[in-house]
C-alpha cells in the first residue's frame, strides 16, 4: 500500500488528562506520604522528590514515544514479548527481590523494577500483533481461539507466579478484552465466564490461599473485623466518608497519619477523597473516563487493525486497573492490592503507564479525523 | 496493513458500554460513601482520631474551724500502657516491674488483656516516675495526678478518715462528704495518629475539671491536740485498751475535738502505728490483719456502744427535777441496800458504809445508787422512758459521720421491769454511744436543748465562696433552763466535794460526773473488765465546753474519777486557757491554809479497817463498785503510802476480787 498516512496533532484530551493525573498524583503523593516520610526518613519530601523525578522521566519517555511511529512495535513485537518474559523470570534469579512476603521486584542496584508492569505493556503489544496476524481466523477454534488463550495463559501465569493475583487479573482481563474486540466468538465469553469462576474458586479455596477467603469475608462486612482483615477497608471508608462533598482540605487528612498503611500507594484514592471530597474523587474518575473513552475513540478511528488492538488494549489496561483500584477502596469488590495508574507512588508503574500513553498518542496522530476523511474522499 | 472490520467496531461499542456501567456503579458507590453514609463514617473516624483522657479534679481541702489544713493534695503519678503500641509486653514488664514493684506476670496480663489505655500502677512518687520516663519505653506513659496527704499524720483520723488510691473517701468526713469533696473530672480531648501521637493540627480541647468543695470542720486544731495528748497519756497511764475523748461546744452542738487512742495514720492506714502494733500484727494472717484494720478504723465515739454507768445519773436527776418529784430540799436515806422489789436486793456502791441521810446535791455528789432508784421510782417508768428517749438515747444523733449506732434502750414501755427501771437509774442495762452521752450532757449544760452534733461548720467552693453553712440545730428542748442550772450546780458539787474531785481546777468552775461499769460483752457482764468514764461541763456558770472521757479496760484502778477524771481536767484546763476564759481564784481558795497528812499504807487491810483509818485522818475515799465484801482486802492504793496529801482529798482503793 502506497498511501502515506496523514500525520496530525495527537489527541489533546488524552494528553491533558494524563498530565493532570500525573500532576495531581505528585501533589497527593506528597500529601499522603509526608507523615511516613518524616517518620522513616526524617524528610517529609522524601517520596515527593522521588515521584517528581519519576514523573519527569515518565513524561519525557511519553513525549519520545509519542513521536515514534507505532508500526515499529509491530515489527519488533516478538522480540519485545520475549524480553518481557525474560524480565518476568529474572525475579527467580538472585536479582529478584522479596518485599513483604512477595517476590515481585528486580534489584537494578540504583532502583528496583517491577517486571509485571513491563509484562502488561509487552503482552499488549505482542497480542495486538498476534491478533492482527490471525486475520479472519481469529474466531476459529484451532488457529485463533487456542493460541489466543495460550498467550493469555503465558502472560497471566508469569504474573501469577509472583503471587500477584490482582495484576494477573489485570493482565488476563486486558488481553481478554483485546481478543473480544478482535472478534472472539460469543460462546467463548460464556465459557470464559465459567473458567473465571473455576479459577476464582481455585485461587480462593485452594490450600495455602486461605487469606484470600478471609479477604472476601471481610469485603462482605469489613466492620465485623475492623481491627483485623477489615482494617484497611474500614480505614479507607473512614477517609472517604470524612471527606464528604468538599473534603477536609488539601493536606489535612488525618487518615494518612498511619491509620491507612502506605496511604500514598494503593489507598491514595481514599486520601484524595478525604482531602478533596466527592468533588475530588469525581474529578479523578472523570479524568480516567476521558482517557479511556478517548483511547477507544482512537482505536475506533485507527487505520489498521494493529493500531486498533493496541489502542484498545491500552484503554482496557487503564480501565481495568484504575476502576479496580477505585472499586477496592470503595469496598465495591473484595480487597486486593493494586495501585492507581498515574497517581500512586511507584516509579516503574508510572513510567510504563506514561509509555503506554506515549504509544497511544502516537496512534492518535494517524487517526481518521473529520478532515482526513474529507481528504480521502477528495483523493 | 489490515483494515478494521465491522465486528471490531461493534465490539468496541460493547467495551465502552461495559466501562460506562462500571463507572456509573463506582460513582454511585462514591456518592453513597461520601454523601449518604458520610456522617456515620465521620463519627466513627472521629472516635478513632480523638483520645480523651480524664483530668482529675483536685479534691477539696479539709480545714479545721480556724482554717488550719488537715487534709491536702500532693502530686502523685500514674503509669499507663498504650496497649496497641507495645510490641513486646514481656520485655516492657521486665523493665518496669522492679520500679513499680508489681510482679512481671501481672503486668504482662494487664497489657495483653487491655484495650487502648491500661492503668498499670497508681500513686508512685516523682523519683520513680522520672525513672520510668527516662527508660523511654514506647507505649508507656506517665500522668500526673493528686494523692491525698494529711500533713498532721495521726491527727484526728477518726474525724477526717482517709481515701483509697482512687481518691474515694473511705472513712470519716472523707466518706460522709465525699460527694462534696471529690468534684467532677474534666476531659482532655486530643487528635492523635494511629500510634496515639498528637496530630499536628486540631489542637487539644480541654474541659476543665470541677474541683471539689472545701470542708471547714468544727474541730479546733488546738483543742483536738489537747484531747489527743490527754487520750495518749490516759492510754499509757492506765494501760487501757482504748481511750476516747470528745469535746463539744454545748451551746451549738459543734464537736471541738474527738480523739480515739490507739489510732492510725490516714496517710498509711494499713501500716501499724507503733512498734507494739507492728509486733502484734506481724504474726497475723491476711484475714486477721483485715479484721484488725477494720477494728482500728472504727470510730469508737459513734460506732461502738458502752454501758454509761453513773454518768447516766445526770439523766435520771434531770428527769426527776424537771418533773418536780424532787427538789433541793428532798432528802434521801441510804442504808446500803434497796430491797423493795421482791426477790431482788440492789446494793449501793457504798453499802458497807452507807450514805445515811443526804439531800439531793449530796446524793448526786455521792453518786448514791439508792437515792437514784428512789428518784426513778418517783418519776415513774413512763416518764423515765420518755426522758431517756428525749435525751436522744436509742436514736441517731444525726452527726455527719458514717456508721452511727442507735444504742440499746428498752423497745417498749412494757419491756421495762421494776428491776430495769432501778438499774437504768444508775446507767446499767442501757447501752449508748459516746456521742449520744456527750450530746445529752450538752443538752443539760446549755439550758435544756438537745442539739444535732456538728462536725462540719461550712462548705466552700474552689474560689472560697460559701456553698453551705451548718447552723446550730436545736432538735428539741428536753428540760427547762432552771433544771439545767440545778444540775450544773450538782455537777460542780460533785467535782468540788464528791467523786469528781480529781477533775477540780482551781480558778475554773468545773462540773462533772464519773462513771464506772463492768463491760458487757455478748450480752453478759464480764467481771474484771471495766469502762470508766467522766462527763463534764466547764465553766458551769457559762458552759463553753462539754467533755466526755471514756477509758476502756483500764488495768488496775478503774474508778472513773481516777482513771478518766484527771485527763478530763487536763483537757478542760488547757482548753479554757486557750479560749481565754479568765481564772477566778476565790479568796477562800487563796487564803485557805491547806493542812496535809502523810498517806498511810493500807495494802493488806480489810475494807472496814482501811476506810476507818482514812476517816480518822480526815481523808475521803471512793469505791465506785459493789462487788466487794467487808472482808475484801486492799491490793492497791492511790496515792501511794508516804505521799503528802491534802486533808479531805480523795483516796482510791483497789480490792482483791471476791470469789
Amino acid at each position: 500500500m502506497k498511501s502515506k498516512l496523514l500525520k496530525h496533532e495527537p489527541d489533546f484530551y488524552i494528553l491533558i488528562s494524563t498530565i493532570m493525573l500525573v500532576f495531581i498524583g505528585v501533589i497527593m503523593v506528597y500529601s499522603a506520604s509526608s507523615p511516613k516520610a518524616l517518620q522513616e526518613f526524617g524528610d517529609p519530601l522524601f517520596f515527593f522528590k522521588r515521584q517528581i523525578v519519576w514523573a519527569a522521566l515518565g513524561l519525557f519517555i511519553m513525549i519520545i514515544l509519542m513521536n515514534i511511529d507505532y508500526h515499529i512495535w509491530k515489527k519488533h513485537a516478538t522480540a519485545i514479548y520475549i524480553i518481557t518474559i525474560i524480565l518476568g523470570l529474572l525475579i527467580f534469579t538472585p536479582l529478584g527481590m522479596e518485599l513483604k512476603g512477595a517476590r515481585r521486584w528486580i534489584n537494578l542496584g540504583f532502583t528496583t523494577f517491577m517486571p509485571s508492569d513491563a509484562i502488561k505493556l509487552g503482552s499488549i503489544i505482542f497480542y495486538a500483533a498476534f491478533l492482527e496476524n490471525k486475520k479472519d481466523k481469529v474466531s476459529k477454534l484451532k488457529d485463533g481461539l487456542i493460541p489466543a488463550f495460550i498467550l493469555i495463559g503465558i502472560s497471566t501465569g508469569l504474573v501469577y507466579l509472583q503471587k500477584d493475583l490482582s495484576t494477573s487479573i489485570t493482565v488476563a482481563g486486558t488481553m481478554l478484552s483485546m481478543y473480544f474486540i478482535a472478534g472472539m466468538p460469543y460462546y467463548v465469553l460464556i465459557a470464559s465466564a465459567g473458567l473465571t469462576a473455576i479459577l476464582f474458586k481455585v485461587a480462593v479455596y485452594s490450600e495455602g490461599n486461605e487469606y484470600r477467603l478471609d479477604r472476601i469475608k471481610s469485603f462482605r462486612d469489613p466492620f465485623a473485623d475492623k481491627l483485623g482483615d477489615g482494617y484497611q477497608i474500614v480505614q479507607s471508608l473512614y477517609a472517604l466518608g470524612s471527606g464528604g462533598l468538599f473534603g477536609v482540605g488539601l493536606g489535612k487528612s488525618k487518615q494518612k497519619f498511619f491509620y491507612i498503611p502506605e496511604a500514598y500507594n494503593d489507598f491514595i484514592f481514599s486520601i484524595i477523597g478525604e482531602e478533596l471530597g466527592l468533588v475530588g474523587t469525581t474529578f479523578i474518575l472523570s479524568l480516567y473516563v476521558i482517557i479511556i473513552f478517548r483511547a477507544f475513540h482512537v482505536a475506533r478511528n485507527s487505520n489498521d487493525k494493529f493500531a486498533l488492538f493496541l489502542a484498545s488494549g491500552i484503554a482496557s489496561l487503564i480501565a481495568i486497573q484504575s476502576l479496580m483500584n477505585i472499586a477496592v477502596v470503595t469496598s465495591s469488590i473484595p480487597p486486593t492490592g493494586i495501585n492507581l495508574p498515574f497517581v500512586s507512588s511507584g516509579g516503574t508503574s508510572l513510567i510504563f503507564y506514561l509509555a503506554s500513553i506515549g504509544i497511544l498518542l502516537n496512534i492518535s496522530r494517524y487517526t481518521k479525523t473529520d478532515g482526513s476523511k474529507k481528504n480521502e474522499h477528495n483523493s | 496493513m489490515r483494515r478494521p472490520t465491522r465486528t471490531n467496531f461493534v465490539r468496541l461499542k460493547i467495551a465502552i458500554l461495559i466501562v460506562s456501567l462500571v463507572v456509573f456503579f463506582l460513582f454511585y458507590r462514591l456518592v453513597k460513601i461520601q454523601i449518604v453514609e458520610a456522617n456515620d463514617l465521620k463519627k466513627q473516624a472521629l472516635r478513632q482520631w480523638t483520645k480523651s483522657v480524664e483530668i482529675e479534679p483536685s479534691r477539696g481541702i479539709i480545714y479545721d474551724r480556724n482554717g488550719r489544713k488537715l487534709a491536702i493534695n500532693s502530686p502523685s503519678y500514674t503509669v499507663w500502657a498504650y496497649v496497641s503500641e507495645i510490641e513486646n509486653p514481656e520485655e516492657v514488664a521486665k523493665k518496669i516491674s522492679p520500679i513499680i514493684e508489681e510482679p512481671e506476670e501481672e503486668l504482662v496480663d494487664l497489657i495483653k488483656n487491655g484495650t487502648n489505655m491500661k492503668k498499670l500502677k497508681q500513686s508512685i512518687n516523682r523519683e520513680k516516675a522520672e525513672e520510668i520516663k527516662n527508660l523511654n519505653i514506647d507505649g508507656i506513659s506517665i500522668t500526673e495526678g493528686n494523692k491525698r496527704y494529711y500533713p498532721l499524720n495521726n491527727f484526728a483520723p477518726y474525724i477526717i478518715g482517709f481515701t483509697d488510691v482512687d481518691n474515694n473517701g473511705q472513712y470519716g468526713v472523707e466518706k460522709a462528704f465525699d460527694s462534696y469533696l471529690k468534684g467532677s473530672p474534666g476531659l482532655l480531648i486530643k487528635s492523635t495518629d494511629a500510634a496515639n501521637r498528637q496530630l499536628p493540627y486540631d489542637g487539644e480541647i480541654i474541659i476543665e475539671p470541677q474541683n471539689g468543695y472545701n470542708l471547714f470542720l468544727t474541730i479546733d486544731e488546738n483543742i483536738q491536740r489537747f484531747a489527743e495528748e490527754a487520750a495518749s497519756k490516759a492510754l499509757i497511764d492506765n494501760k487501757a485498751k482504748s481511750v476516747n475523748i470528745i469535746v463539744m461546744d454545748p451551746m451549738t452542738g459543734e464537736i471541738l475535738a474527738l480523739a480515739n487512742k490507739p489510732d492510725y495514720d490516714p496517710n498509711s492506714p494499713r501500716e501499724p502505728i507503733d512498734e507494739k502494733a507492728r509486733a502484734e500484727w506481724s504474726n497475723l494472717s491476711e484475714e486477721e490483719l483485715q479484721n484488725e484494720w477494720f477494728k482500728l478504723w472504727r470510730n469508737y465515739s459513734i460506732n461502738d456502744l458502752y454501758e454509761p454507768g453513773s454518768t447516766f445519773k445526770i439523766i435520771t436527776a434531770a428527769a426527776a427535777i424537771e418533773e418536780g418529784v424532787v427538789n433541793k430540799n428532798t432528802h434521801f436515806y441510804c442504808d446500803g441496800f434497796y430491797k423493795s422489789i421482791p426477790g431482788v436486793t440492789l446494793r449501793c456502791a457504798k453499802w458497807y458504809d452507807p450514805h445515811g441521810d443526804q439531800d439531793l446535791y449530796e446524793a448526786f455528789a455521792n453518786s448514791c445508787n439508792i437515792a437514784f432508784i428512789n428518784m426513778a421510782n418517783s418519776v415513774g417508768k413512763e416518764k423515765m422512758f420518755e426522758y431517756i428517749k428525749a435525751f436522744g438515747f436509742g436514736e441517731l444523733t444525726g452527726i455527719d459521720l458514717p456508721g452511727e449506732q442507735k444504742g440499746i434502750i428498752p423497745k417498749r414501755l412494757e419491756d421495762i421491769s421494776d428491776v430495769n427501771l432501778a438499774t437504768m437509774s444508775y446507767g446499767h442495762s442501757v447501752a449508748v454511744t459516746p456521742i449520744q452521752m456527750i450530746n445529752a450532757i450538752s443538752a443539760v449544760a446549755n439550758g435544756g436543748n438537745l442539739m444535732t452534733p456538728r462536725i462540719v461548720k461550712a462548705i466552700t467552693d474552689d474560689d472560697g465562696n460559701l456553698v453551705k453553712d451548718y447552723k446550730p440545730e436545736i432538735r428539741r428542748q428536753v428540760i427547762s433552763e432552771s433544771t439545767s442550772k440545778t444540775i450544773l450546780e450538782m455537777l460542780e458539787k460533785t467535782v468540788t466535794e464528791g467523786t469528781g474531785t480529781k477533775s477540780f481546777i482551781p480558778g475554773y468552775r468545773v462540773g462533772g460526773k464519773t462513771g464506772t461499769a463492768e463491760k458487757v460483752i455478748d450480752g453478759k457482764y464480764v467481771s474484771g473488765k471495766y469502762i470508766s468514764s467522766f462527763g463534764g461541763v466547764a465553766p458551769v456558770d457559762d458552759p463553753r465546753i462539754a467533755i466526755l472521757v471514756i477509758v476502756d479496760e483500764p488495768t488496775g484502778i478503774y474508778y472513773g474519777g481516777t482513771v478518766a477524771g484527771p485527763y478530763a481536767k487536763m483537757v478542760i484546763e488547757n482548753t479554757l486557757e486557750y479560749l481565754s476564759v479568765p481564772k477566778e481564784i476565790t479568796d477562800e481558795e487563796k487564803s485557805e491554809d491547806i493542812e496535809t497528812v502523810t498517806m498511810p499504807d493500807l495494802v493488806g487491810l480489810t475494807l472496814v479497817d482501811a476506810t476507818k483509818i482514812l476517816k480518822e485522818m480526815g481523808l475521803r475515799f471512793v469505791i465506785d463498785y459493789e462487788e466487794i465484801s467487808e472482808t475484801s482486802k486492799v491490793v492497791e492504793q492511790k496515792p501511794l503510802a508516804g505521799e503528802e496529801i491534802e486533808i479531805n482529798s480523795l483516796v482510791d482503793l483497789y480490792f482483791e476480787k471476791e470469789n
